[in-house]
């Protein structure tokens, strides 16, 4: 296998050319996001170098201090950005919703990083990329699953309330909600599985394979980080909404903050 | 013994209600202009919403002693915004049994109710496609299935024409005395009240006009 061509700077910013072409076309069809389109490649690119860096930095001095404090950065981010999205709902169910991200995530990278992977936890390489697929995929599960359940219950307003009227338990009338939102939540997961290694390669796989690794070594990780993310996803909704949800009536079984 | 009694009742600082005593086994209606709290009143009869103060006693117990969904199966309220699932006559029985942990009911039991409510449609037919006031009267079959010790219903007619809300309130009325339920309607319909009312609450000093 032949070594990995780093980028020369010059032929690197050749890429940002692509980028006029979009503006081009922007302009044509009179599509008013210029400065979005700026503000995005611009913060995307900061972030990058600033990353790059901060990655740099820690793989030449691989402290376990350092990696701790990139999991929990990561995951508070994580769980601030979701929270952000979703601002309706009420205290006790922000704190469920960051509880169960941040344990859940944290649990499936320990069990992929140490029990799969076989390395330690503390280990940079590792340990940093995995967990940033791992949390921001749990992240867009548990902001796709709040949503829709949100959504559904406002939507569906009479029917909760001629159910709660009948005198159906509040549990009973909430729970279908609470699955249908996890299955919108797992199906983005689940239908990029199907067309996995036939419509794409996936990018952690295509990531390695540039930098030299075996294709059946590649396929290996990507196999298990692609089902590491369908459980994260499925747990992380889970928990957010099934011990979410019993926020949302008190004890005399009525509803609150609805 | 009143059925139901409030006494010094208030609800979110903007609605007071006077001493008022429901009896057993009749039919009361409460009048009174919009936003007096009709409708709150029956939330709190059935504890789907709580008093912030005053007592209201069932059966000469106060309601909070009740454990709620119970008292709910037992105060069944039949509120102003119908709900009626995907499906047909047959499958929203079955939806809503299924909700209250009740076994289905016998057909012919689902087509007396339906008689009752003058929704004598057939069981297969589909209640998305149903107008207002259809789903109206099969919602509130459903409900009077249910058999509750007192029923009440929120503008149970608002999308019947008068002969229709006629017939209905008719075998809803006549139902409920033989099985002795309580009934306890809101209804801006004046000429209703007087034909049906046994007994009349006015809340926030409107009367039927």
């Amino acid at each position: 296998m032949s070594e990995v061509i780093s980028l020369n700077i010059w032929q690197f910013s050749l890429i940002y050319l692509l980028l006029i072409v979009v503006l081009i076309i922007m302009k044509k069809c009179r599509i008013n996001q210029t400065k979005l389109l700026f503000v995005a490649s611009l913060r995307m690119t900061v972030q990058l170098v600033l990353a790059g860096l901060v990655l740099t930095y820690i793989f030449q001095n691989p402290r376990p201090l350092f990696t701790v404090l990139y999991l929990m950065v990561m995951t508070g981010f994580a769980i601030f950005i979701v929270l952000s999205r979703n601002k309706s709902i009420n205290k006790q169910f922000k704190i469920i919703v960051g509880a169960s991200l941040a344990s859940t995530g944290l649990a499936i990278v320990c069990f992929f990083i140490m029990v799969v992977v076989g390395v330690s936890l503390f280990n940079p390489q590792y340990t940093i990329p995995i967990s940033g697929m791992i949390i921001g995929n749990a992240m867009t599960g548990v902001g796709l699953g709040l949503r829709t359940f949100n959504e559904s219950i406002k939507a569906r307003r009479s029917r909760i309330d001629a159910l709660l009227n009948i005198g159906a338990t509040p549990r009973k009338i909430l729970l279908p909600f609470v699955n249908q939102s996890l299955e919108t939540a797992l199906l983005p997961t689940l239908n990029s599985m199907i067309g996995m290694g036939i419509i794409s390669l996936p990018g952690m796989m295509t990531g390695q394979i540039l930098s030299g690794t075996l294709p059946m070594t590649a396929i290996l990780y990507q196999i298990a980080i692609i089902i590491a993310i369908c459980a994260v996803t499925c747990l992380a909704v889970f928990c957010s909404l099934y011990f979410g949800y019993k926020t949302l009536y008190n004890k005399r079984q009525q509803f609150i903050n609805l | 013994m009143p059925l139901f009694s409030l006494k010094d009742v208030r609800f979110k600082e903007i609605i007071q209600y006077p001493y008022i005593e429901i009896p057993e086994g009749c039919a009361t209606f409460i009048s009174g202009g919009s936003g007096c709290g009709k409708s709150t009143l029956l939330k709190l009869l059935n504890g789907t919403v709580s008093a912030d103060s005053g007592e209201i006693l069932y059966a000469g117990k106060h309601i909070e002693a009740y454990n709620p969904v119970t008292l709910r199966r037992e105060v069944l309220l039949c509120g102003q915004s119908v709900f009626l699932f995907d499906g047909s006559i047959q499958e929203n029985f079955s939806e809503y049994y299924k909700y209250r942990d009740l076994s289905p009911l016998a057909q012919e039991d689902v087509h007396g109710y339906l008689k009752l409510c003058a929704a004598l449609f057939p069981l297969g037919a589909d209640c998305a496609a149903m107008s207002g006031g259809e789903r109206q009267r099969v919602f509130a079959a459903i409900c009077l299935s249910l058999r509750p010790k007192a029923l009440l219903l929120d503008e149970p007619t608002s999308a019947l024409d008068d002969n229709t809300a006629n017939t209905v309130m008719t075998n809803i009325k006549t139902f409920c005395r033989e099985n002795n339920i309580t009934l306890i309607v809101v209804s801006h319909n004046k000429a209703l009240a007087e034909t049906f009312a046994d007994h009349v609450i006015a809340l926030g000093g409107g009367q039927y006009e």
